[in-house]
């Protein structure tokens, strides 16, 4: 749900930045996690309930081959992970989505199985897609090792010895995953279906218990086959090394176009990020555990921007401008920053506008919100979406109506000439191979034919053309008898004129449009680190690095 | 890479006579079957959605479907375009809940009611849909009373209008509690034929294009 028709502070509305210049594929692009990410919200929420783990099934032989089950007891309801471990040789190892075959399988199942349960998993989830799934299990997903580190930790513990802490940190997991399918996808039970429950209401918690439970697994896994290794010489790994490691994950296109096909969610995740940094910026004082906990962040963040690498040209720009923007607020944030002046905070992110690059700013403003968790962790129940609720057109609104709107949300589409090669160079389609989405060079590969309507720039221009000469009292359902054909656009132009940040405000079709932009935004929104694109459209990232552990998860000082 | 039918999700649902399907397969699936058959994005995100109320309903959302999509996308006998022209009109001076309607020769009526669904939430009035052996209240915001014949053959007369004798919303009581619905084999393996139809083979291009730029093995 939105939480636009409540407001307990309507003074921070004068603080909200414009979507005009939040949905901007490039400052999208540079977005960071934040308290209100998918997986912190799935931490928090553990950690006050007060959850609590066991292993019921570890069946693993001396290879690592065998079945696991975590499972997650919640006050009202359990989930289990269900692990299958394989013996993959390396010649199948890939991370792509044509993939069939990996080194482990996993299920997130609904309750406790049963041995029938787990026999029936064990026929369907090692083969991932080409298996089936059930309404009891919530999501699928598998992970492949990151051979060399799994392959040194394993043999270091298995001789006595903790693996080398800076192997460790470079790559940052033991395995990552390749796909995590929820939301009714391969018979898996569908978002409606689960949505009422509030552990799995905001977004993506499943998948995020799934993947937090994984972390769990490769861990265990590395030390199970230590000790088949070493026997008695081996060890466990510390467990100071053990938190820094994370899930890894690797993905295409495949995840790009849900922000747009999701245009209410998207508002909605964006709407309250951006009403956290409002409530923040609106502050009247900086209290002293605020800023202590704003210097802890950003030392934080600028240490994992050391640890942060990537090879691909983009993201190394970026990352020496977050490196050096990140010192720089630091060194204000401890010196001419007046704390005590009015509007400390605000005063402070308009000193960062000015000052810094987009990477940066957006690093400032997930510190800005770590110290203020009792002013904005009530935002996280407004993320979530009805989408059924704002589907239907209103064919009574009025042509000047629809005029306006698309003035008013759509002046970065209306100018644009799409006949030009370079701003429509791109085009969305569906792989026949595996039904993914994809892109392709509209020039110079097959298939334009087949394009998705994800060229939201262009469409809204061309609505905007069908509207000359049409009065203004009429109603569009006119218009949409006469051309149905923009009725996806209006849909879209009345979304937006009631969501204002459902729209990302580019051309989608471009010849420069960088797909990694909309995959740093979601995953941001997931609560990804360590951002690593290895092309323009593949990207691996961690998720859970520092995170607790659920043997942690009983104690106190591991905030989440 | 040669097509393959059963290498395409959801992989197991051909295998079986009346696999189920979940709600966001039977939406992913009627959404690119419909523009595979040839009709625009636009009546494909509303037919996606009408297979989905239809599948809630408990009616044969596929074979509804597949009887729409054998008709030519601009034929007067398409209840998809005379379910959209209805919902769109839902609020309009001369809307279908004040006015009443007959449309003299539809096929497949059933699949109407989606739309008057969508029409009766907008405008607050249960509507009243009548063909020949069959009898439907569509109350806004609740489950439809469905009596007779929901699939008759060939085209025939509905009538529409407000259903002033329908009590309140929510009359009919809520919806079943179901989020999955069956298809037969041959159902799923027309819609997945059409569907395949707006998808793009591999190229050279295509393949050079995805995943990492080196292995996976590190």
């Amino acid at each position: 749900m939105s939480c636009e028709g409540r407001n307990p502070m309507p003074r921070a509305a004068a603080f909200r930045r414009s979507p005009a210049e939040v949905m901007r594929l490039s400052r999208m692009g540079c977005s960071h996690p934040t308290r209100l990410s998918f997986l912190r919200q799935l931490l928090r929420r553990m950690q006050q309930e007060r959850w609590r783990f066991d292993r019921p099934v570890w069946q693993m032989d001396a290879r690592g081959v065998g079945r696991a089950v975590y499972r997650a007891i919640g006050p009202a309801r359990s989930y289990s992970l269900v692990a299958f471990a394989h013996d993959l040789p390396a010649q199948a190892r890939s991370d792509r989505v044509i993939a069939t075959a990996w080194d482990a399988t996993f299920a997130l199942f609904d309750g406790t199985p049963d041995a029938q349960d787990l026999d029936r998993l064990a026929a369907n989830v090692p083969l991932q897609e080409a298996g089936r799934i059930t309404p009891r299990e919530l999501s699928l997903s598998r992970a492949n090792r990151s051979v060399r580190l799994f392959d040194h930790v394993v043999e270091r513990l298995s001789r006595g010895l903790q693996p080398d802490a800076a192997m460790l940190q470079d790559t940052g997991y033991l395995m990552r995953t390749t796909a995590v399918y929820g939301a009714g996808k391969f018979g898996a039970a569908d978002r409606a279906a689960i949505a009422p429950r509030p552990e799995l209401r905001a977004p993506f918690q499943a998948e995020m218990l799934s993947v937090w439970l994984t972390r769990a697994f490769t861990v265990d896994l590395v030390e199970h086959l230590a000790r088949a290794r070493g026997g008695d010489r081996a060890v466990r790994l510390d467990p100071a090394l053990k938190r820094g490691l994370g899930v890894g994950n690797s993905t295409g296109l495949g995840m790009a176009p849900f922000v747009i096909r999701h245009p209410v969610l998207l508002n909605n995740w964006m709407l309250a990020r951006e009403e956290a940094l409002a409530r923040v910026r609106a502050q009247d004082s900086a209290g002293a555990a605020e800023c202590d906990g704003l210097l802890a962040a950003l030392q934080g963040a600028a240490v994992n921007a050391q640890l942060w690498t990537s090879a691909h040209p983009v993201q190394q720009a970026k990352l020496a401008d977050l490196r050096d923007g990140l010192s720089r607020v630091i060194a204000h944030v401890s010196g001419a920053w007046d704390r005590g002046a009015a509007h400390p905070w605000d005063s402070l992110w308009r000193w960062g506008q000015a000052q810094l690059p987009l990477e940066a700013q957006e690093a400032l403003l997930a510190a800005m919100l770590e110290p203020h968790g009792a002013l904005i962790d009530g935002l996280a129940e407004c993320m979530d979406a009805d989408e059924d609720a704002v589907f239907a057109i209103d064919g009574a609104m009025r042509i000047g109506d629809l005029r306006a709107i698309l003035q008013d949300r759509y002046d970065w589409a209306l100018g644009v000439d799409y006949g030009a090669r370079d701003q429509c160079a791109r085009f969305w389609y569906v792989s026949e191979d595996k039904l993914e989405p994809r892109l392709g060079e509209r020039f110079d590969e097959p298939g334009a034919g087949c394009e998705l309507p994800l060229d939201t720039g262009r469409q809204a221009a061309a609505l905007w053309a069908a509207l000359a000469g049409r009065p203004d009292d009429q109603p569009v359902a006119h218009l949409l008898l006469a051309h149905p054909e923009h009725r996806p656009a209006l849909r879209r132009a009345q979304i937006t004129a009631r969501h204002p940040f459902a729209e990302i405000r580019d051309n989608l079709i471009a010849a420069d449009m960088l797909p990694i932009d909309l995959l740093r935004c979601k995953l941001a929104f997931f609560g990804a680190t360590r951002f690593d694109p290895r092309s323009d459209r593949w990207v691996r990232i961690s998720l859970f690095q520092g995170a607790p552990y659920p043997e942690d998860m009983g104690g106190a000082g591991h905030e989440a | 890479m040669k097509h393959d039918p059963a290498a395409h999700a959801p992989a197991g649902a051909p295998e079986r006579d009346a696999p189920e399907l979940s709600l966001s397969e039977i939406a992913a699936l009627s959404w690119r079957a419909i523009r595979g058959a040839g009709r625009s994005w636009g009546e494909a995100e509303e037919g996606a959605q009408a297979a989905c109320w239809l599948a809630r309903a408990g009616l044969d959302w596929a074979g509804m479907l597949l009887e729409v999509l054998d008709l030519p996308g601009d034929s007067a006998a398409c209840p998809l375009r005379a379910g959209l022209r209805l919902a769109d009109g839902a609020a309009l001076p001369d809307g279908v809940a004040r006015v009443g309607v007959t449309l003299p020769g539809v096929r497949c009526p059933a699949f109407i009611l989606p739309f008057a669904a969508q029409a009766a939430a907008r405008t607050g009035q249960a509507l009243r849909l009548v063909w020949q052996g069959a009898d439907v209240t569509v109350p806004p915001a609740a489950a439809p009373v469905l009596q007779g014949q929901m699939m008759p053959r060939g085209a025939v007369a509905v009538t529409i209008g407000a259903d002033t004798a329908a009590a309140g919303p929510g009359a009919s009581g809520g919806w079943p509690v179901r989020h999955r619905a069956t298809v037969t084999a041959a159902q799923y393996a027309r819609l997945n034929a059409l569907m395949i139809a707006f998808t793009v083979p591999a190229s050279a291009a295509s393949l050079a294009g995805a995943g990492a730029a080196g292995d996976d093995n590190d």
